[in-house]
């Protein structure tokens, strides 16, 4: 029988309720905060890098809410995911976030939400706005939202990707693509990121397709220990290649984009503008060179040498795609107690090779960084050709883009797999099609011959379009 | 950033009122009919005079009940919820704001954004919290009276029935009240402890005013849908003679007028993506002819643009290029004309004229989204005080009014039913009205309840016609009647929408005294004589022994 009597009890109760709180707190507190690790839990997990899905469903903020919803966890995630899309539907984006917070709350390790959810905000909200640094914060929160979700699901290699996707195609690929780039390495939102660097997605600083690489990579460590459902596992395998092959893609084409008017307020004068715009385009053009160099060597050297398997009638063929006649017969040797003959090899090799398109880029990277043909310098040529013809200059303009275009010729004749490639004949016929403005210009009559004739006269349905993209100034 | 805008509320008393009436003396009659009815059967041709007793007897117990009596039995209702641990509620309370601040983290890009949410979170957490335990107190007394015979040792005193049903009221509304005072004023401070500090605190006061719009010819017209699923707002076209025009009554004259707009912006090309779209407002006069520019600005989109315009303008002539100053009140104010017809449906004191204001997309083949409450005068702020406990006052309302029909019901049918019943009228007034509304107006597709359940189990959409056979037939005949009858009871269930009042505050706006609180205490109001004469009634006519 208890000598205490009920206001002791009750006492006694309240005291321990308190007493309780603290070790919860302590322990539970998320790791959400932007100053602090959150309780123990969530620095340990953080230090051992550990996502919940290592230690099961015991999120201390999460069992919470489930008490508070007793227990009904589905049928709130339910009424939750209708207010949201009602949300969303009424544009009311601040209820939409919160009700996005609430509903990833109560489903943590629930793959398709985050996917979802993230999806939604990066490329659905960010369109409904129509100033771009508006555009841009919603990217962000469509990526910074995917980023918390590797953390909170650190074996799912689900999560790693849509991150680098967000970082790379919708920054790198988006109508806005030439203001997102420039905002990822420095942010609009001058007032939250004084110094320009949103610490959360790019403390360095970097280019959109760097970061999108290392996040293809981290989502490569994690597909070798957990299989993706996303796509096929050579275009998988390849992301971080591709990512590098991007990125010295889009060095050519901010090319565009250097003009004087950067300059102008830092020069005390128009041509020193001009000449600073200039020098800036030729190390961009040298820059675009030597990522394709490192893309051709990740492409080959790294993805192009990875071990893939198909399965055959009763066997697993065994290769990678990088791999000459030699490296066939090395590789049906290596198989050849489970029957696997180079005829399969090559079947194989060649499958993937087509799904991942590998020749184009094994090819477009190699030719991108070739001195010998000087392909960087045929782009320089064949650019400030343009913006000399631009500027009134037909004369230079013309020496420019016919040495520009004898330089292409060469890289066709050097790379003829390229010939019929879109971007290559667009850029050919492109360059044709200044050099008749200037001779137009000039009063000169166009030659008989002169280098890629065999392209312009291919593809001169191409020409509308262009001319309208000239007439545009684009 | 703040959300799509608030649109003007307007609400007629005097239609209420006679709407209160005619619904009243129909359901009334109706009772007194079916009364009348029943009681020739059983009390013979005496039957009809009894019950015109019973009637009268009741409206003099009603309209004479003393106020200590009912203070006692209202005391005894707060004393026996105190007693249950009705109190208990503040421990989840304060359990839940506690731990609330752990996923409400603030984002520093958008510190009004969190005040939304801080709001929302402590409006719907006192909602939650207080009504459903309100409500099942109030279910659950005179139920348990009735159960274990107190009551009976209070019908002997000379306490009247509706005294006892008045009583109850008051009793858990007081409970209610003492609740949702202590955790307003808790959840007050909780705001202000983690609201930002770049965030200010007020209550705006907007004046809404008439809004009609201009197709591209210039002609009247509705604007475009450019197919958002929202169709709240209307676009109008860039760089042609599209427009949007507001007409506000002016009730003062001040120095400079500031007009707040927020506009959405919609693109049809990319255009220039180094700024929003433009807009420009401009003040027009058309008995005068005249039509001053008043300014200029890109679109803050999901946001809000605020202008200020001094009260003497000074316009530049195109032509000439001679400056000169317009006085906004007298030479662009026109006074108030009864006959106009939008002047009529004009909210506000006119007194002092209507200003007539033009908004244009300046974006050729571009487009501005607009509605009638994206563009309003800006009165002098209010504190957020104000708003939060205006918004309070809603709440309490609306806990009154659960209190009444929960007692009510507790009158005539046991705590399970009394519960079942009232937490129904809550979740039908509150999520489900409009849906309700739909259903009896035919404009929700899927036919009643026995046609959905045929299209769930076919799988058939809402919009395709049901094939024309007899199975069907019956299925439509038999949804008939239900929905006629959900037409008619319709009148009954409250639209609990009316109270809330958060949305005003947590979007930075005060709560209108016209547009919110009158609806809300008018339909408070409402519901105190129906409830009080049909619990009087329900436990005059209840076999007490009956537990």
């Amino acid at each position: 029988m208890s000598t205490f009597n009920s206001r002791q009890r009750k006492a006694a109760s309240v005291v321990g309720i308190l007493v309780l709180l603290i070790p919860i707190v302590l322990l539970g507190m998320p790791a959400s905060g932007r100053d602090g690790g959150g309780g123990m839990l969530a620095q340990l997990r953080s230090e051992h890098d550990l996502g919940e899905s290592d230690l099961g469903q015991i999120d201390p903020t999460s069992a919470t809410m489930s008490f508070v919803l007793l227990g009904m966890r589905g049928i709130a995630v339910n009424m939750l995911r209708m207010d949201l899309d009602e949300y969303k539907d009424r544009k009311e984006w601040a209820l939409m976030r919160s009700t996005t917070e609430a509903v990833i709350t109560l489903q943590p390790h629930y793959v398709e939400v985050w996917r979802f959810l993230g999806w939604n905000m990066a490329w659905n909200v960010s369109a409904e706005w129509d100033a771009v640094p508006d555009r841009y914060y919603w990217v962000k929160e469509g990526g910074k939202f995917y980023q918390r979700g590797t953390r909170r699901n650190a074996a799912i290699p689900e999560l790693t990707y849509e991150t680098g996707r967000v970082w790379g195609q919708k920054i790198g690929m988006s109508d806005e693509w030439r203001y997102f780039r420039n905002y990822f390495k420095t942010d609009p939102d001058t007032k939250t990121y004084p110094n320009g660097v949103d610490p959360d997605i790019n403390p360095n600083q970097l280019d959109n397709y760097l970061v999108a690489g290392e996040w293809a990579r981290r989502s490569n460590e994690r597909e070798e220990n957990r299989q993706q459902h996303i796509m096929a596992r050579p275009l998988f395998r390849s992301l971080p290649a591709r990512a590098q092959l991007s990125y010295a893609d889009a060095l050519q084409r901010d090319v565009r984009f250097i003009t004087a008017s950067r300059f102008r307020d830092e020069s005390a004068s128009d041509q020193e503008a001009e000449d600073k715009a200039y020098a800036m385009r030729q190390s961009n053009f040298a820059l675009s060179r030597q990522e394709w160099a490192e893309g051709f060597r990740i492409w080959t050297e790294q993805f192009g040498q990875e071990e893939f398997q198909v399965a055959g009638a009763d066997k697993r063929i065994i290769f990678r795609l990088e791999a000459d006649e030699d490296d066939v017969r090395e590789l049906a040797e290596r198989q050849k107690e489970a029957g696997v003959t180079e005829e399969e090899i090559r079947g194989a090799i060649d499958g993937y090779q087509k799904m991942a398109n590998y020749n184009y880029w094994r090819t477009r990277a190699q030719a991108e960084a070739d001195e010998s043909t000087g392909t960087a310098e045929a782009h320089r040529l064949i650019y400030e050709g343009e913006l000399k013809l631009r500027s009134g200059n037909p004369d230079e303009a013309r020496d420019m883009l016919v040495r520009g275009m004898a330089r292409f010729a060469q890289l066709i004749e050097e790379y003829p797999d390229l010939k019929d490639e879109d971007l290559t004949v667009e850029e050919a016929v492109w360059a044709v099609l200044l050099w008749t403005k200037c001779l137009e210009l000039l009063g000169d009559p166009i030659p008989a011959t002169f280098p890629l004739k065999a392209t312009w006269d291919k593809y001169q349905g191409l020409l509308p379009e262009l001319q309208q993209r000239y007439s545009r100034g684009d | 950033m703040l959300a799509m805008t608030l649109q003007p509320v307007s609400f007629d008393l005097l239609d209420g009122v006679i709407q209160w009436l005619v619904v009243f003396a129909g359901f009334a009659a109706t009772f007194l009919a079916v009364a009348i009815a029943t009681s020739i059967p059983l009390h013979g041709m005496s039957g009809p005079g009894r019950v015109l007793k019973g009637t009268l007897r009741g409206l003099v117990d009603v309209f004479t009940v003393s106020p200590r009596r009912v203070y006692a039995i209202a005391m005894l209702a707060f004393k026996e919820s105190i007693r249950r641990k009705a109190l208990l509620v503040f421990v989840i309370f304060a359990a839940l704001f506690m731990f609330a601040g752990w996923f409400m983290e603030a984002d520093a890009a958008r510190p009004d954004l969190h005040l939304m949410n801080l709001v929302a979170f402590v409006f719907r957490a006192m909602t939650w919290l207080v009504l459903p335990v309100v409500v099942l107190m109030s279910c659950w007394g005179l139920p348990e009276d009735i159960r274990l015979r107190s009551l009976h040792t209070v019908v002997t005193k000379p306490v009247r029935r509706s005294e006892v049903v008045l009583g109850r009221m008051l009793g858990f509304s007081a409970v209610g009240t003492v609740i949702i005072a202590l955790m307003s004023v808790v959840g007050y401070g909780w705001i202000l402890r983690h609201v930002p500090d770049d965030v200010s605190l007020f209550c705006r006061v907007p004046v809404y005013g008439q809004v009609s719009f201009l197709d591209r010819q210039g002609n009247p017209g509705e604007g475009v849908n450019v197919g958002d699923i929202d169709q709240t707002r209307s676009f109008i076209e860039g760089g042609s003679k599209a427009a949007a025009i507001w007409q506000f009554p002016l009730d003062q004259k001040p120095d400079e007028l500031r007009i707040e707009s927020r506009f959405e912006a919609f693109r049809t090309w990319k255009g220039n993506m180094d700024r929003s779209l433009r807009v420009r407002l401009t003040a027009i006069n058309e008995q005068a002819d005249l039509r001053v520019p008043i300014a200029t600005y890109e679109v803050a989109e999901f946001s809000y643009n605020e202008i200020v315009v001094d009260r003497n303008i000074k316009v530049v002539d195109e032509q000439t290029l001679e400056e000169s100053t317009v006085d906004l009140f007298e030479d662009l104010v026109v006074p108030f004309d009864p006959e106009n017809e939008v002047h009529q449906q004009l909210q506000g004191d006119a007194s002092a004229g209507v200003l007539t204001i033009q908004a244009q997309c300046l974006d050729r083949g571009q487009y501005i989204g607009l509605s009638a409450g994206d563009c309003f005068l800006r009165l002098a702020d209010r504190s957020f005080a104000v708003g939060y406990f205006k918004a309070t006052f809603g709440l309490w309302l609306q806990c009154v009014l659960l209190v009444m029909i929960a007692v009510t019901a507790s009158c005539f049918v046991k705590f399970p039913v009394a519960f079942l019943f009232t937490f129904s009228n809550w979740i039908v007034g509150s999520l489900a009205y409009g849906f309700m509304l739909e259903i009896v107006s035919g404009k929700q597709k899927g036919g009643g309840a026995a046609e959905s359940i045929y299209r769930l189990v076919t799988h058939m959409n809402e919009t395709t016609p049901l094939p024309d056979n007899l199975f069907t037939k019956s299925i439509v005949a038999f949804d008939k009647p239900l929905v006629e009858g959900l037409g008619i009871i319709r009148h009954l269930i409250p639209d609990l929408s009316i109270y809330s009042m958060s949305d005003w505050l947590a979007k930075g706006f005060d709560v209108p005294w016209n547009g919110m609180l009158l609806p809300a205490i008018a339909t408070t109001l409402a519901y105190l004589l129906p409830c009080l004469f049909l619990g009087y009634f329900s436990l005059r006519l209840r076999e007490l022994e009956a537990k």
